[in-house]
């Protein structure tokens, strides 16, 4: 079992368009004013401000493959027949999680009754960069797999697909220490603060 | 070899570097997993023979494996002895190609990263490549390579590991994106600014890409290179090919796109993943009589952060160094900075950013302070919370060295002046770190008055730099700007200097803008126009605040300036009694203002949507009509908009906000009966228990209410039992629930059949991101996707009860 990689500050540039189009904005259909798009773009890099992102990643050898069940080392077992039909030939898996921070969160809270226009922007925002996130870490981590002649799979999972339980979420929870990244989790399975993903990914070998 | 002969070789011909180590390596039998540099030394002949294959490739420098040979790499494979396991390589790639190539040692990675972005200490990357550097210099090698970086301050922290062991000859090249940055968003051009300033031989990129890609970035930093550029990408992009990622480009098709390269000012070549000896023998052949394009540029006037550079290149206006990160005369600020709190000067600099500010100023002096601790936290926070490049003001040189040296660009330094001994110490450190500089025209306490003294302190501190082997386009001069009420001759003194120094000296001028107009009202207005004055004069900079970038023409300012306005009298005079500029005239509408007031709404005017509705408000107009024939028209009119997508969701919040707003606003004119509007119905609303979003439940609030709805919100987290018990008390129409996830949604059906327990006569309605029609047809619910679908169905189940 490797050890746990945190990245304590990631750096990443604002997707403005994938915001825009989480929200609704269609290419050659969505009018738009001049004033509206300044408030819009105003909100985005307001949030991106309050944006405090966060990751972390490890990776586990696959020990033991069932027709519904991957084992890992570390005595982790995912039951779901989601992944193992989705990493048949991977011999290890990574599993990664972000966090936006809690700062934008309260922020969006503090938007819902009063401004929810900042909020919702600021909730696309964050939604759309905690993503980008793991992309991040994801490529983080194929540059130190190219040098062991790896790299990942391009599918990436998340509890909650299919019969990928969210129950799994407890496992990724104290697999990657999240608390270490100041997030916690619910008797629902949910990442407190609300913007806070995890996912695993596949290794494979280069040919 | 030497530095020298390396530099010649690089204006004669191209230079060949070496193909992929890694992907050949496991070719010739290196199993997954293994540890490349010690695989190597229990196989001394494989990697020996793969040095000779490139060496009978045609590689002038072949590259040692020691890519990962740093002790924090080490580590996870428990190898201890990093010196003498670098020294062993290098002697291994000696043995192969003698001295027929160089043997360049290689450094890449410590695999983690530097604080604020990871856990490491800037100086201790410092000391783990230097403990490499020993092993490679034992080793003997020709010169360094510092290789895949991500972040520039690793490699700021490799390469000054080198300098400060070694004069060889050093390349540095960064891995970017497909985007263009490398992971930790490191732009190309900045990276080149910061790192041939610093002191790089040779600047460029390897690896992520193919050649293809590589070329976009030589042909973004070509124009500001001083240093031959190197390319080392790899075969192409990986593809799958039965689910193993393959490298296609084929060495014909490589040495074809890297002429392309070579053609846009590629000095040194080679290949990284998936290339071969093949490739470079392609490139051997495709490049054999290829002319190398050498760098016309001896010295580039730019600042860099890790994320952006500015070039002093002609620009129209003065550069605006924001001037406001200082705590000089501000107490608050001072008394935060003594506790450690920086929240001041991140807002500050973000402030000043979007004020559009192009480079920050940042003195952090405070009596009774570390002023070294303040200037190295300052400096790691606002490497993150702005982009800029940052000016390092200090009157201190200690604190100069320090932050220079951690500052992970290519800063300014505020100030050099005369002194000796602090003038030869500033300026080997502004050689060392690479940094440009501000020439103050002083020397000891005693301030110079006349253009004469000023212009001989300029010329002294010029020859010293020179002397140190920096440049004019190293350096600003900064034109000493004093108060009128210290002289009225100082700003045209001020403005002499900076006449001169453009115009005969031919140098970069600079001018802290605010002091000239201490005392005197109308301070900004002075600014602006002593702004324009100087700008005439040929100033390049000015340390001011970003919002007096404009240049203002005012000839009584002007005459003040000049010193034609003795004692400043006129100037007072005048000024003492205007008060501040009152605000523009708003534009008189033409149109109606109940038209005005629909249009609000329609454009999601929140700010003005009240005075509008007073304006509206008339004998004629009563607050009824108005609500009912434009404001709500205006709100039935946003939702079809958004049904067919020509507004997105947050204009139809917007527009819903400006509506609630204006409806409470006449709520005091609205007839009793109807102050609380014609009821369509009831709603209930609750996030389920559990469930901690309810974003989405708040939007379709905001949008039922002003659809004529009653809404009671329950919040979010709330369970069966204390929704029926608010239903029971309420009686609504409808209860809406909504849930985000899938272990939530099943709260769902617990409420309505617990509804149906109690005997409940509401109908239930639900959403959410996992929530479907199939599964709300399943639990006896109506479905609504979003808030206007919501309305929808809400208007639905209320015509069924008989509401309006």
């Amino acid at each position: 079992m490797d050890k746990l990689h945190f990245f304590d500050q990631i750096n990443i540039e604002i997707p403005f368009e994938t915001i825009y189009s989480r929200l609704g904005y269609r290419q050659g259909i969505t009018r738009l004013t001049g004033r509206q798009k300044e408030e819009i773009d105003s909100y985005i890099n307001e949030a991106a401000r309050l944006l405090r992102l966060k990751g972390v990643g490890r990776r586990a050898e696959i020990i033991g493959r069932k027709p519904k069940a991957l084992e890992l080392s570390g005595g982790v077992i995912f039951e779901s027949s989601l992944l193992v039909s989705v990493f048949p030939n991977v011999s290890e898996l990574l599993l990664i999680g972000a966090t936006s921070g809690s700062g934008i969160i309260t922020a969006i809270e503090n938007c819902q009754k009063q401004d929810l226009t900042r909020g919702v922007v600021f909730d696309a925002v964050a939604s759309e960069t905690v993503d980008l996130c793991l992309d991040w870490i994801c490529d983080y981590f194929n540059r130190l797999l190219k040098r062991e002649n790896k790299q990942l799979t391009a599918k990436r999972i998340s509890c909650g697909y299919s019969d990928f339980q969210l129950e799994n979420q407890k496992i990724f929870y104290e697999f990657l220490e999240l608390a270490k990244l100041d997030v916690s989790l619910n008797d629902e399975c949910m990442l407190k603060p609300e913007k806070s993903v995890t996912a695993v990914v596949g290794v494979m070998e280069v040919k | 070899m030497s530095k020298l002969k390396i530099r010649e070789l690089l204006k004669k011909r191209i230079v060949l570097l070496d193909g992929a180590t890694g992907t050949e390596l496991y070719k010739r039998g290196m199993p997954a997993g293994a540890c490349p540099e010690s695989w190597c030394l229990e196989n001394p002949g494989i990697i020996k023979s793969l040095h000779a294959d490139y060496l009978a490739s045609g590689s002038d420098i072949v590259y040692a494996c020691t890519f990962t040979a740093n002790r924090k790499k080490l580590s996870y494979y428990k190898i201890k002895d990093v010196i003498s396991l670098n020294q062993r390589l290098v002697l291994l790639a000696r043995q192969a190609v003698g001295n027929k190539a160089l043997v360049a040692g290689d450094i890449a990675g410590t695999g983690e990263f530097i604080k604020p972005f990871g856990n490491l200490d800037f100086e201790q990357a410092v000391d783990i490549y230097k403990e490499q550097v020993k092993g490679l210099l034992l080793g003997g090698v020709d010169l360094f390579v510092i290789e895949t970086m991500i972040d520039i301050q690793e490699a700021r922290a490799a390469l000054i590991a080198v300098k400060e062991l070694s004069d060889k000859f050093t390349i540095v090249t960064m891995t970017y994106e497909k985007a263009g940055r490398t992971l930790n968003g490191n732009d190309p051009l900045s990276a080149l600014t910061t790192l041939q300033s610093l002191g790089a031989d040779a600047v460029g990129a390897n690896c992520s890409t193919g050649p293809e890609d590589m070329c976009k970035i030589i042909s973004k930093i070509k124009p500001y290179a001083t240093v031959p550029l190197v390319a080392k990408p790899n075969a192409g992009m990986p593809e799958l090919v039965n689910n193993k990622a393959v490298f296609n480009l084929k060495p014909a098709e490589f040495a074809l796109a890297a002429k392309r390269l070579v053609s846009l000012g590629v000095n040194l070549i080679g290949g990284c993943c998936g290339t071969t000896p093949e490739h470079i023998a392609g490139l051997k052949r495709k490049l054999l009589t290829v002319k190398p394009l050498v760098s016309k540029i001896k010295a580039v006037s730019a600042l860099s952060s890790a994320r952006r550079t500015f070039v002093f290149a002609g620009q129209k206006n003065p550069l605006i160094i924001g001037e406001k990160i200082n705590p000089t005369g501000k107490k608050d600020f001072q008394r935060e900075l003594a506790k450690g709190d920086f929240s001041s000067a991140i807002r500050l600099a973000k402030e000043q950013e979007s004020q559009g500010a192009e480079v920050l100023d940042l003195n952090l002096g405070v009596g009774g302070t570390d002023e070294k601790k303040l200037m190295l936290s300052a400096l790691s926070l606002l490497s993150v919370s702005t982009s800029l490049p940052l000016v390092i003001d200090s009157a201190n040189p200690e604190v100069i060295e320090e932050a220079l040296r951690f500052y992970p660009g290519r800063a300014l330094i505020n100030s050099i002046s005369g002194e000796k001994k602090r003038l030869k110490k500033l300026l080997n450190l502004a050689k060392k770190y690479g940094a440009m500089f501000i020439i103050l025209p002083i020397t000891g306490k005693k301030i110079p008055e006349t253009f004469k003294e000023r212009k001989k302190i300029i010329e002294m501190i010029y020859k010293e730099a020179v002397k140190a082997g920096l440049t004019k386009d190293d350096f600003l001069v900064d034109g000493l700007v004093m108060p009128l009420s210290w002289s009225s001759k100082a700003a045209s003194t001020t403005l002499e200097v900076i006449g001169w120094c453009s115009k005969q000296l031919k140098v970069k001028t600079v001018a802290g803008l605010s002091n000239v107009s201490f005392g005197l009202p109308q301070r900004r207005l002075v600014n602006r126009v002593f702004l324009k004055m100087a700008k005439a004069c040929g100033l390049t900079a000015a340390i001011a605040d970003p919002q007096d970038k404009q240049p203002l023409n005012n000839r009584l300012a002007e005459n003040l300036l000049l010193g034609k306005d003795k004692d400043s009298r006129k100037f007072i005079a005048v000024y003492s009694r205007i008060k501040p500029l009152a605000k523009e005239k708003v534009r008189k509408e033409v149109s109606e203002p109940r038209v005005q007031v629909y249009q609000a709404i329609i454009e999601g005017n929140r700010s003005q949507v009240n005075s509008l509705i007073d304006k509206a408000l008339s004998p004629k107009l009563k607050a009824q009509e108005l609500l009912e024939k434009n404001m709500i028209p205006a709100m039935v009119a946003v939702g079809e908009l958004f049904q067919v997508r020509q507004y997105f969701l947050p204009q139809l919040i917007a527009s819903a906000e400006t509506m609630q707003r204006g409806v409470f606003h006449l709520q005091p004119y609205l007839k009793k009966k109807t102050a609380g509007r014609s009821k369509k119905g009831v709603v209930l609303l609750a996030t389920v228990k559990g469930d901690i979003h309810d974003i989405g439940k708040n939007i379709v609030a905001l949008v039922l209410k002003n659809y004529g709805f009653e809404v009671i919100d329950l919040g979010k987290d709330i369970s069966a039992e204390k929704i029926i018990a608010k239903a029971k008390f309420h009686s609504p129409d409808i209860v809406g629930l909504s849930a985000l996830m899938t272990t939530t949604m099943v709260q769902m059906p617990l409420v309505i059949l617990a509804a149906k327990k109690e005997g409940l006569g509401c109908k239930f309605m639900v959403g959410g991101a996992v929530v479907n029609k199939t599964y709300a047809d399943s639990i006896g619910a109506e479905y609504a996707k979003d808030s206007i679908a919501a309305v929808k169905v809400a208007e639905k189940i209320g015509r069924r009860r008989g509401r309006p």
